[in-house]
């Protein structure tokens, strides 16, 4: 594990350290005045003071859940691109398209030159870590994401606006850095998506991450691993934050072909279900993931974002999780 | 020559505007109980009636019901075979879209019609024909897992074919015209083209009178084109946006076979060059000795916002109309 470079960094966390993939359900209100400022009956200072208000319940609730590592829970977001869209010029905003069974999201369209103009998600981390002595991560979405799940109207390759949008993502980890903030995830769900592209994400990675001092975590999910492991290690960062249980631990086979030299964060509950698994399965996942993959190297968490739970589900398999760490822990 | 312009599958199940949304919200509702299956099959209709609507307006040739009924392509046929259930989500190829993956423990059975009755309500409603689509055997394999009595993706894949022939046999009775089989899986797995082959054998027994359609994408064609040719289906429905090689491919090999030309990337919303497309569409069609053939995206267009379809669908029937106009 890289608990060196966290206590470099001022960040000793318990064996097992958990936390969560970054977004958590909207709180009823907010839900609420989300859909009044869409209708025009509140402004935008309303809608941020909703906005603080969860974010403040999230940061608490996790607080009290005994998570280790916290997040703002993305209260201010709609989605992971469509948010950084918004606020990089050179993007337009696309209408929705479906991303499983019932569930859609606005595609940005890229059509001019991406640029990075001001912090975009620093005063929202700032706000959490003023609540919590604990370590809250800065939370961005990677340049191959940006890329893959947006349109191209702008760039001539892929490779292009990949390259284009990395300089940026950059841009706004530094200003995390220089916030303070410690540890920083990049999400980086894209990448497995097209393994000849592998390079090119990784190449994005370095110029994103290079020269900060930061511990750095990327989640990736929902994708053929296969055949973007062992190769996908290269990437710069220190912890890969993956989604475990969905696929039943699969890849912990892979992980048995070579051997995986970086931090892990092992997500050990279902997002996609409401169903909160049974305690003794969720150790047991853990369990067998340290079979493979060394105790002081592994982090504790859900599969992905939990946005799609209800706050009851979402508490109760963040629950979960910190009693699974606990239970190991405690042997 | 006959040039159609064709939707290729898939049409946006939501847009901007509440009608277009009425679905998802419906479907929404009855997860929390306060609708009925009823009531999602009442908005699917309208939704579908809508997709019609928007295709025939766009000036398409060839029209589909948008499989807007389907959750995804993989789990909304296969959840209606018996042997099969539903398991967790995973990424569709390189799309940013997700499937719901079938495990199947035995042999699967048709026991109840997959999509014939959908194709029967929109080609009353139509003024169009209206293409039938079926994910193929090979791809449902592929992103199927097996257990129990099913011992390996050969005997699956062979299962999967005969509960899909049973279908295509339904669709030709009902008079469908043409019945597109999409194998968007065989070109990442070519060495088991011959079991692909097979089954699509099993397919073309069944289909009578209609004409049955390959449609291949997601994927580089080129490699494969020539013994695609060998296939034994009417038209072959190609994705040009992984195969820059393509055109000049069927330039000088020709084709035998109908083509699909899906020149139009479905995924992306920039709008090609008008002139650059009818130009190349030129050279490979005097080429081709069938006497019908398709103009069309490159995939399904449910990856792109519902404005941005309508436009891809205008524009390529505008590059038609262009063509025509040139040739006449």
């Amino acid at each position: 594990m890289s608990r060196q470079r966290l206590h470099e960094l001022g960040i000793d966390l318990p064996f097992l350290p958990t936390t969560s993939v970054g977004s958590l359900p909207k709180p009823a209100n907010l839900v609420r005045a989300r859909a009044e400022f869409a209708r025009g009956k509140i402004n935008r200072r309303d809608l941020e003071e909703a906005e603080r208000q969860a974010t403040e319940f999230w940061v608490r609730r996790q607080d009290e859940l005994g998570v280790d590592v916290l997040v703002d829970g993305e209260m201010y977001r709609g989605d992971m691109v469509a948010y950084f869209a918004e606020h990089l010029s050179g993007f337009e905003p696309g209408g929705l398209v479906r991303s499983y069974g019932n569930r859609y999201y606005h595609k940005p369209i890229i059509v001019a030159q991406a640029k990075w103009t001001q912090p975009i998600t620093v005063d929202w981390w700032r706000f959490a870590q003023g609540l919590t002595r604990k370590p809250v991560k800065g939370m961005l979405t990677g340049p191959y994401t940006l890329t893959d799940w947006s349109f191209n109207e702008f760039y001539a390759t892929r490779r292009d606006a990949c390259l284009a949008l990395a300089a940026e993502v950059h841009k706004e980890a530094e200003a995390l850095v220089s916030a303070g903030c410690k540890i920083i995830q990049i999400d980086e769900p894209a990448v497995s998506v097209r393994p000849e592209e592998l390079p090119l994400s990784i190449e994005a990675m370095n110029i994103a991450t290079r020269g900060l001092g930061a511990y750095f975590v990327t989640h990736i999910c929902y994708g053929d691993f296969a055949s973007i492991y062992p190769r996908m290690l290269d990437l710069a960062v220190d912890n890969f934050d993956l989604e475990m249980s969905n696929s039943g631990l699969d890849m912990l086979r892979l992980f048995s072909t070579s051997a995986f030299r970086k931090d892990l964060s092992c997500g050990v509950v279902d997002v996609h279900s409401h169903v909160v698994e049974d305690a003794a399965l969720v150790e047991r996942r853990l369990r067998k993931t340290l079979e493979v993959v060394p105790i002081g190297s592994v982090w504790v968490d859900p599969d992905c974002g939990l946005k799609t739970r209800t706050v009851e589900e979402a508490e109760a398999k963040l629950t979960r999780v910190v009693s699974a760490a606990q239970a190991v822990r405690g042997r | 020559m006959e040039l159609l312009a064709a939707n290729h599958s898939s049409y946006p199940r939501i847009g901007a505007s509440a009608s277009e949304q009425a679905l998802r919200r419906t479907i929404a509702q009855r997860d929390r109980g306060e609708k009925t299956d009823t009531d999602v099959r009442a908005a699917e209709d309208e939704l579908a009636l809508l997709a019609l609507q928007d295709q025939e307006r766009a000036g398409a040739d060839v029209v589909t019901d948008g499989l807007v009924r389907w959750g995804d392509p993989i789990s909304h046929l296969t959840a209606k075979l018996e042997g099969t259930r539903i398991d967790g989500l995973h990424r569709y190829f390189d799309t940013n879209f997700y499937y719901r993956r079938p495990v199947v423990d035995r042999k699967v059975r048709r026991l109840r019609p997959l999509v014939v009755e959908d194709i029967q309500w929109a080609a009353r409603r139509s003024t169009r024909p209206v293409k039938a689509v079926l994910t193929g055997p090979f791809t449902l394999a592929h992103l199927s897992l097996y257990e129990g009595e099913v011992t390996g993706l050969e005997p699956l894949t062979r299962s999967y074919a005969e509960a899909l022939s049973a279908e295509v046999a339904a669709l030709a009775a009902a008079g469908v015209r043409v019945i597109q089989i999409d194998e968007p899986a065989l070109l990442r797995h070519m060495a088991q083209l011959p079991l692909a082959q097979e089954c699509l054998n099993l397919l073309a027994a069944s289909k009578a009178n209609s004409e049955l359609a390959l449609a291949l994408y997601f994927g580089d064609v080129s490699a494969g084109y020539a013994r695609f040719q060998e296939l034994p289906v009417d038209s072959l429905i190609l994705d040009f946006t992984y195969s820059p090689g393509l055109p000049r491919l069927i330039e000088a090999e020709g084709s035998s076979k109908s083509l699909g030309f899906g020149l139009l990337d479905g995924r992306n919303t920039r709008l090609e060059d008008k002139s650059a497309v009818t130009r190349q569409l030129e050279r490979m069609l005097a080429r081709v000795s069938t006497r019908r053939n398709y103009l069309t995206t490159s995939c399904g267009i449910e990856y792109l916002p519902r404005d941005r379809a309508q436009a891809k669908l205008r524009h390529l029937t505008a590059i038609k109309e262009s063509l025509l106009g040139a040739r006449s």
